[in-house]
């Protein structure tokens, strides 16, 4: 009956709506109003399925009703990371990926594409393949596979400046969509006053009357029972009396305190990364598989058991939940960065190695050409070269393919580890608590083991030096985003499942709309960091001389000069070399930090 | 084989697991190291070293000063696993707002529980206390006695709990109890109030406490009082006794399956 009315009254707005018109030319005014009608209904149905497309909208609400917001703002933000990633992905894939496969050369043809003769007989092995070496490695998933061609296909296709700009571009695009989504967030404002008749509002706005489904309206009682409780926490926190000098001992003593793990994390990796640079020159091969993976196990370790540690020394401090929660990200921030820097000075270590045997390599190589020709041609000859098998030739030590294969590596063992901590941490244990409760002597969901609670901190902080590692390494792997893509969208349906089914909601709930801004800050700040090394190396590392699209080069960056040499018309490169005139780069610059400065500070303080 | 920097890597592992359960371990070392050793050194259970100062500190016919000493004895020598002061502030309240005319506590161990509660009895009510151990039973029944209560008042039953209550009716005359309070053996919770059930001792509206609800924890006996639809149930939060770090409560139950 009720529906009936409804339907009813819709005819008779859509009847009616606009009707009014003015006495000329009624019937093309009539006409003009039916068609604009007709637009809004179908902008207001679009705008309806937009809504219901966003992916995992549900679920999403489902968690929220049960954990909170600050659990759920967890998920938003890796739904938001998806989105990057895939953007990032279609990138690399449709205009590196691609290319090369369809209209380079292909396997088999060149020496850089070709698995050496010495690894050809485990190239197909599992272990190899996990590993990313044998077939992996010579492909297009690594930069040594590319060649470097200045155009490929009859599309005449410019490979290397794809490559160059595809690898600055995931940069720039990354940057100018944290920015805006940081200047975004910073405008909104959640429904209501914030400040006063906090509780009136929320008893009065809480209720959505458009429910129909009995299980929806259980779980929107569900989350305004916790909206509540978040609400009742914030105005104890604000009305509690406080001895002020032992408070800010007690904080001086907790940072003391973190400051010392940190700097004792940070000298047991050091310790360890000079450890294995021993083993490495003594030859992996005496050791065994604890000293060749003791830096992997002792990072991991103390990722692990550190965040537990700096959440046990903050109890110390009685902050508001909210604050406790940045201070806890602020410290596992400083020690995921060390534990990242570290890793990358021992790469930049690896790199200068195999750029000395790059040289023995080369002086080499002279020495087998001669030996082919077996000394039966004369110097100054034009005899066409001996065909040898591509498989058979020396190579050079790729130190590119080496850098991406280790970013590979590091992220396909971060998520291993992320999921076997999922397993083992939340899901093993409440079978436990859940099966042997009957039978043990206390009681266990009470007590000690109990059902864990979801850590917003550890798996933010996760997500965010995990995208630092894609946004490091996709340069030389070109296959990273798509393997990105693959563990978020696996994380969100395993993370999603594990949360309903094993946690529990944690004792104090607290808002999280304003956490939003400040994840994205050290989103920013990671993105800053990450792109520092792979700018370095680009900068200032000659290439390969036998792998790559920019082999031959003495830079890469040179690939932007020639293809202005080649491909645009002469005077076009003149105009250029005026506007990279240093006199009129510097203001440019100055304006952009100035603007770029007074844009993020107006979006700071706005949170 | 294992190098010492992965060692070294468990060490804040170890350092998170102290600090967190520190009160836990301290209770261990209390309650049973502290105990196991005193036993080896002295030759005297720990019942009767807590008897034996409470005769020699305590003020005899003064219930509250009797309880007194031993709260003093549990912070400052050993840990005594009774109901303690805080949560028997809550035993006493209630018992105080319910005036029942028969009470039945399970479990007297040194007959701290019985002494407090009855101190807070009605006149002309009768409390009736069940005690497995024979050892305990005669500690109990000297300091029930210092305490100043007789025959008439507190009748101490020495005998397993499921054996006592089906006898409860024919030997000690006993047709109904309005005020249950357990504190023995937490597995055996469950069965002895379906005992208390088949035999029809628990009057209409009777009240039925459980002692470490939470810690060590009966989550049967929790399970069936909320779900069987014949109690009300309500889980008073105090702390554990003699530690105020480590949370605890007892189970309120209101009888309503009598109709």
């Amino acid at each position: 009956e009720i529906s009936s009315s409804t339907e009813e009254a819709q005819l008779f707005v859509e009847k009616f709506e606009g009707a009014l018109g003015k006495g000329k030319g009624k019937k093309f005014y009539a006409y003009k109003v039916m068609m604009t009608k007709k637009w809004m209904k179908f902008q207001r149905d679009f705008e309806n399925f937009k809504t219901a497309c966003i992916p995992w909208e549900m679920k999403i609400k489902e968690i929220e009703s049960h954990f909170g917001s600050s659990v759920a703002s967890y998920f938003i933000f890796l739904r938001w990371m998806y989105g990057i990633n895939m953007i990032l992905f279609g990138l690399t894939f449709g205009l590196v990926m691609i290319p090369e496969a369809l209209m380079g050369k292909p396997y088999g043809s060149l020496p850089r594409k070709t698995v050496p003769r010495a690894e050809e007989a485990t190239a197909m092995n599992f272990a190899t393949l996990w590993d990313f070496s044998g077939f992996a490695q010579y492909s297009v998933l690594f930069y040594g596979y590319y060649n470097n061609q200045r155009t490929i296909g009859w599309l005449k296709f410019r490979m290397p400046l794809s490559y160059f700009l595809v690898g600055v571009g995931t940069i720039g695009y990354s940057f100018m969509i944290v920015i805006r989504t940081m200047a975004r967030n910073a405008n909104e404002d959640g429904g209501g006053d914030d400040t006063s008749f906090n509780f009136s509002w929320k008893m009065f706005t809480s209720w959505d009357y458009l429910i129909g489904n009995p299980e929806t309206a259980d779980n929107k009682f569900a989350s305004i029972t916790t909206s509540f409780k978040e609400a009742i926490v914030e105005e104890q926190e604000s009305r509690k009396e406080e001895n002020i000098h032992l408070t800010r001992f007690l904080r001086v003593l907790a940072n003391f305190l973190a400051l010392c793990t940190l700097a004792g994390s940070g000298y047991l990796i050091f310790f360890v990364v000079r450890r294995s640079q021993k083993f490495a020159l003594e030859g992996l091969e005496n050791y065994g598989w604890w000293e060749r993976n003791e830096v992997n196990m002792v990072m991991s370790l103390l990722g692990m058991f550190c965040p537990t540690l700096f959440d046990v020394i903050s109890s110390l401090e009685n902050y508001h939940p909210r604050i406790a929660l940045r201070w806890q990200l602020g410290r596992i921030f400083a020690l995921f960065l060390g534990n990242l820097y570290t890793f990358i000075i021992a790469l930049m270590d690896e790199i200068n190695l195999k750029l000395e045997e790059e040289k023995i390599v080369k002086y080499n190589m002279t020495i087998w050409e001669a030996s082919l020709y077996n000394g039966t041609i004369p110097e100054n000859s034009t005899a066409p070269p001996i065909q040898v098998d591509p498989a058979d030739v020396p190579r050079g030590p790729c130190w590119e393919t080496m850098v991406g294969q280790e970013f590979v590596r590091l992220t396909v063992s971060d998520t291993m580890t992320t999921y076997i901590t999922i397993l083992i941490g939340d899901f093993l244990r409440a079978v436990f608590v859940r099966f042997f409760n009957y039978c043990w002597c206390w009681d266990l969901e009470y007590g000690f083991p109990s059902y864990s609670e979801f850590d917003i901190s550890g798996n933010v902080l996760g997500l965010i030096f995990n995208q630092g590692m894609i946004w490091m390494g996709s340069f030389y792997a070109p296959c990273l985003p798509a393997i990105n893509v693959f563990r978020l969208h696996t994380s969100m349906y395993l993370q999603c499942w594990a949360v309903m089914c094993c946690n529990v909601p944690q004792e104090r709930v607290f808002k999280a709309s304003r956490s939003n801004n400040f994840y994205m800050a050290m989103l920013l700040f990671i993105l800053f960091l990450s792109t520092l090394p792979a700018v370095y190396t680009i900068v200032s590392i000659p290439p390969s001389f036998d792998c790559g699209p920019f082999s031959g080069k003495t830079r890469m960056f040179e690939v932007i000069s020639e293809t202005l040499e080649h491909d645009f018309p002469s005077w076009f490169g003149k105009v250029f070399g005026y506007a990279s005139n240093p006199g009129l780069i510097l203001p440019f610059i100055l304006l952009m930090v100035t603007t770029s400065h007074k844009s993020l500070t107006s979006s700071v303080q706005s949170y | 084989m294992v190098s010492p920097a992965i060692a070294l890597a468990f060490l804040p592992f170890l350092i998170t697991l102290l600090i967190r359960y520190r009160h836990y371990l301290v209770l261990l070392y209390r309650a049973v190291l502290l105990g196991w050793l005193q036993d080896r050194l002295t030759g005297v259970p720990r019942e009767q070293r807590a008897f034996q100062y409470v005769l020699t500190h305590a003020i005899p016919g003064d219930p509250q000063h009797i309880l007194h000493t031993f709260d003093q004895w549990s912070y400052h020598c050993e840990h005594l696993s009774c109901v303690g002061p805080l949560k028997g502030k809550i035993v006493e309240k209630l018992l105080c707002e319910r005036a029942p005319r028969t009470v039945l506590e399970l479990g007297t161990y040194c007959g701290y529980g019985t002494v407090l509660m009855a101190a807070a009895l009605p006149p002309a009510a009768r409390l009736y206390t069940v005690e497995p151990n024979p050892q305990h039973a005669s500690v109990a029944e000297k300091v029930i006695r210092l305490a100043g209560f007789d025959e008439q008042t507190v009748e101490l039953i020495v005998g397993h709990s499921e054996e006592v209550i089906p006898q409860l009716r024919e030997q000690h005359g006993v047709q109904s109890v309005d005020f249950v309070f357990m504190d023995h053996w937490k597995r055996c919770y469950l069965r002895d109030l379906q005992l208390l059930e088949e035999h029809g001792l628990l009057a209409d509206r009777a009240t039925v406490l459980a002692d470490n609800v939470v810690f060590p924890g009966a989550p049967h006996f929790l399970q069936y009082a909320k779900t069987c639809g014949k109690y009300r149930c309500r889980v008073h939060r105090a702390s554990l006794e003699y530690c105020r770090a480590i949370p605890d409560g007892i189970a309120e139950l209101c009888y309503t399956g009598a109709r």
